[in-house]
């Protein structure tokens, strides 16, 4: 695990949780597992490819994701429906897009694959030989833990090497 | 006749923060859930704006931002996606793309990128 995909993560999260949610976000201790990835009652995946491959995995309880998608549905969500459901999924999205961003920066273009959502504590996922680092993050909904199980595929681009396509003009229409 | 907004995202949430933000400024908005079902639905309504997705099933945002522009090169695109990276934005302008929104949701941006393209169309 390299020492460049943690931060991109951290900032992606804080940014993205205050401005969805107003969450005031303390970070716990980072730390980094090699064993299959236990599920917690909802978890939204997300799956990555290229420079670096792997998964992001957000686990919280049933009653953070509702409160958090009752902030952003703006009523509250007794029962975790569909549009909660979609809700905490684009949480999960946006904070990895906006860190996809980072690892670019970092040398490391990726794609991201659409959210899934698991429902259930206790369903092991096994990342298959990739080591997780887990970033815990306690809010004022409860306690969000971030696992990022990514690994390098291939060398990092230069920001302006031919094929980057960062060194390109943007002209804006 | 209120400008017509084509929304694209395989997010229900996004679908409807967009249709409600819109609708309360003036817009008439349409729904897609993935790319392919947006270039069927641009074909039948040709909307005013089109408001993208790029991560989506079926059908990316950006493919289906290349086969719109295939059907009307005067499309209005903007991209509204959390995939912010400097090499998507020149890929999403490649395809036709007239603006691109990075995520978080802001409503103001949305807004004003979604008004200044209805402003510029037909």
């Amino acid at each position: 695990m390299k020492v460049e995909f943690i931060n991109p993560f951290v900032e992606a999260a804080y940014r993205v949780l205050k401005q969805e949610v107003g969450a005031e976000i303390e970070k716990g201790q980072l730390s980094i597992v090699e064993s299959a990835h236990t599920s917690e009652e909802v978890t939204v995946m997300i799956g990555v490819v290229g420079r670096v491959q792997g998964a992001v995995f957000y686990g919280m309880s049933e009653k953070t994701a509702k409160q958090m998608a009752a902030k952003m549905l703006g009523q509250s969500t007794p029962v975790f429906d569909s549009m909660a459901e979609s809700a905490i999924a684009e949480l999960g999205n946006v904070i990895t897009g906006l860190a996809s961003g980072g690892l670019e920066k970092a040398g490391y273009q990726c794609r991201l694959a659409p959210p899934t959502v698991i429902f259930g504590r206790g369903v092991i996922i096994s990342t298959v030989n990739i080591k997780r680092l887990v970033i815990p993050l306690s809010t004022q909904y409860g306690r969000i833990q971030i696992n990022v199980a990514l690994r390098e595929n291939g060398p990092p681009l230069e920001l302006n090497a031919p094929g980057s396509g960062a060194g390109e003009q943007v002209r804006r229409l | 006749m209120l400008p017509k907004v084509l929304v694209v995202d395989d997010a229900a949430f996004m679908r409807m923060r967009s249709r409600q933000l819109l609708t309360e400024h003036g817009y008439q908005v349409e729904e897609a859930e993935n790319g392919q079902e947006a270039v069927e639905k641009y074909k039948e309504n040709r909307p005013d704006v089109v408001l993208m997705d790029i991560t989506m099933p079926v059908m990316d945002g950006i493919t289906a931002t290349k086969e719109i522009m295939k059907l009307d090169q005067g499309a209005r695109i903007v991209i509204c996606s959390a995939m912010g990276q400097q090499s998507m934005v020149i890929e999403a302008v490649k395809a036709g793309a007239k603006d691109f929104i990075v995520k978080p949701y802001q409503p103001e941006k949305v807004l004003s990128a979604i008004k200044k393209q209805a402003e510029n169309s037909g």
